[in-house]
């Protein structure tokens, strides 16, 4: 952190004609700014289309990754589809999305899920092949249906590939909303760093950057950390030495 | 409460992976009557795990007839609890809620959980360690917590497969006693599978020897009726009949 600070000011005040306002600049705006309603209301429309694209691409990649480690038929017919999805740069999904749907809040929150929905898909294909299939025989050595089996035998063993899935999909989605939001939306973060930009104010544009990380930040540590604490109470510390 | 088993003209085929079909198993007759402790004992490789599994539902693949009590496979399934080699404990649930899990899936009423739960772990003496997570516990304890688990249900019938091969010597003694003195109480029909000869004599009512595979069926039976009951480690007839045991499995191995 301090060796950042430390090149950033640098880059700031070494140059000849500086472009890159220093840090302290960035922090007064950011300390103005926080105190307006304006930047809540763009980080409040950033977040909510987060949480509806992560949504929207977990509930697809979920279903259709354990479908994939479980069903030969499901494999040979759609694996090979997951694959190409992956492939296809988000460019193409944003700009498809915004064509086909229209320059509207649904096509945003579609198009960002559709960046995202293959990787995470292949994410949870993985680890549901590598689930154990003799706790799977002890369930049904007792009598447990199989949907039970599902929710109480194999969800439970995805979770930790879940919550990689999480974290890296929170990741990727929200870069992903940042440049729906600059090609197609008029409010968010993503539209205000574009805004600045155009305007060539870089201070500005790392001062929603800044906050931006940061909120991300505290999600992660707070949010993703707590639930990954609660989730994983049973496992013992692993040492390699 | 406890049922029959009777397999008739059982036989099993494997598709090896270069495409060969393998008869593990070939025309296998058993019957263990309701309450007997019967083990199955055979070298390894000769199908005695396909044999519970084909009782127990998880394989449905198979030649002969399988019925377990007066219905055959199919029917009302039967409460029937499945002991592995091994503990097979859902690693995220406590201790109590493997036990619960089990209850649950043979829909065992919620009112009657917490007394199984308390009264099962005592008797396997885990009462302490019912909040404890299954990696917190060495391999002897988390078997018992299976065990528990297993009578937990009051299964109609018990499969066993190899339950304490993986454990040492001691830790198997003293399961195996423990094993015998919770079957004692409600005398549940039995059958065990295990490549120990004194391990069977030790337990069973009856020994069904099998012949090492493929085409593998039970060659000989050996009673142990006149052994007494409650059986005792320091009784000299249990090691005459391994000996006898012994001479029987040389012969068709």
């Amino acid at each position: 952190m301090a060796m950042l600070l430390a090149v950033w000011y640098a880059a700031a005040w070494l140059p000849a004609k500086p472009l890159l306002p220093p840090p302290h600049q960035v922090l007064l705006y950011l300390v103005q700014d926080v105190q307006k309603p304006e930047i809540w209301k763009h980080l409040g429309a950033t977040l909510m289309r987060i949480l509806l694209g992560f949504a929207l691409s977990m509930a697809i990649a979920v279903p259709f990754g354990i479908a994939l480690g479980f069903s030969v038929v499901v494999r040979k017919l759609l694996g090979s589809w997951v694959v190409i999805g992956l492939m296809i740069p988000s460019l193409v999904f944003i700009i498809l999305a915004y064509t086909s749907i229209g320059l509207n809040e649904f096509a945003a929150v579609v198009a960002a899920a559709l960046a995202v929905v293959w990787v995470l898909t292949i994410n949870i294909w993985e680890s549901a092949k590598a689930v154990d299939v003799k706790l799977i025989q002890m369930a049904r050595g007792f009598g447990l249906s199989p949907v039970r089996i599902v929710t109480s035998v194999v969800l439970p063993q995805l979770a930790a590939s879940l919550m990689a899935s999480a974290r890296f999909g929170l990741g990727l989605i929200w870069k992903m909303v940042l440049f729906v939001e600059l090609l197609g939306r008029s409010n968010g973060i993503g539209y205000q760093i574009e805004y600045y930009h155009q305007l060539f104010d870089l201070g500005r544009v790392l001062e929603y950057t800044v906050f931006f990380v940061a909120i991300m930040l505290l999600i992660e540590v707070v949010v993703l950390g707590g639930v990954e604490r609660r989730l994983f109470r049973w496992r013992p510390a692993a040492r390699l030495a | 409460m406890s049922v029959s088993v009777a397999i008739k003209g059982f036989a099993k085929e494997f598709q090896t992976a270069d495409g060969q079909r393998l008869r593990v198993l070939e025309n296998v007759d058993l019957t263990v009557a309701a309450g007997e402790f019967v083990t199955i004992l055979g070298p390894s490789g000769c199908g005695k795990s396909t044999l519970l599994n084909a009782l127990s539902g998880l394989d449905t693949g198979f030649e002969g007839t399988v019925e377990i009590g007066r219905s055959a496979i199919g029917d009302a399934r039967p409460r029937i609890a499945y002991l592995f080699q091994e503990p097979r404990l859902l690693p995220w649930r406590t201790v109590r809620g493997n036990i619960e899990f089990a209850l649950d899936a043979a829909r065992v009423p919620r009112t009657e959980w917490a007394g199984r739960c308390v009264r099962w772990l005592e008797a396997v003496g885990l009462a302490s360690f019912a909040e404890y997570f299954p990696l917190q516990l060495s391999g002897g304890m988390q078997q018992r917590a299976s065990i528990a688990r297993a009578f937990s249900i009051e299964p109609e019938l018990l499969l066993m497969d190899e339950p304490f091969s993986a454990l040492d010597e001691i830790t198997a003694l003293r399961m195996r006693q423990l094993l015998l003195s919770l079957w004692e109480a409600d005398r549940r029909t039995v059958l065990f599978v295990t490549h120990n000869s004194l391990e069977s004599v030790y337990l069973s009512d009856r020994i069904l020897v099998m012949k090492s595979g493929p085409h593998s069926r039970i060659c000989d039976e050996i009673g142990l009726g006149h052994m007494k009951r409650p059986r005792t480690y320091d009784d000299p007839v249990q090691y005459e009949m391994q000996r006898r045991v012994l001479d029987t499995l040389m012969r068709y191995v």
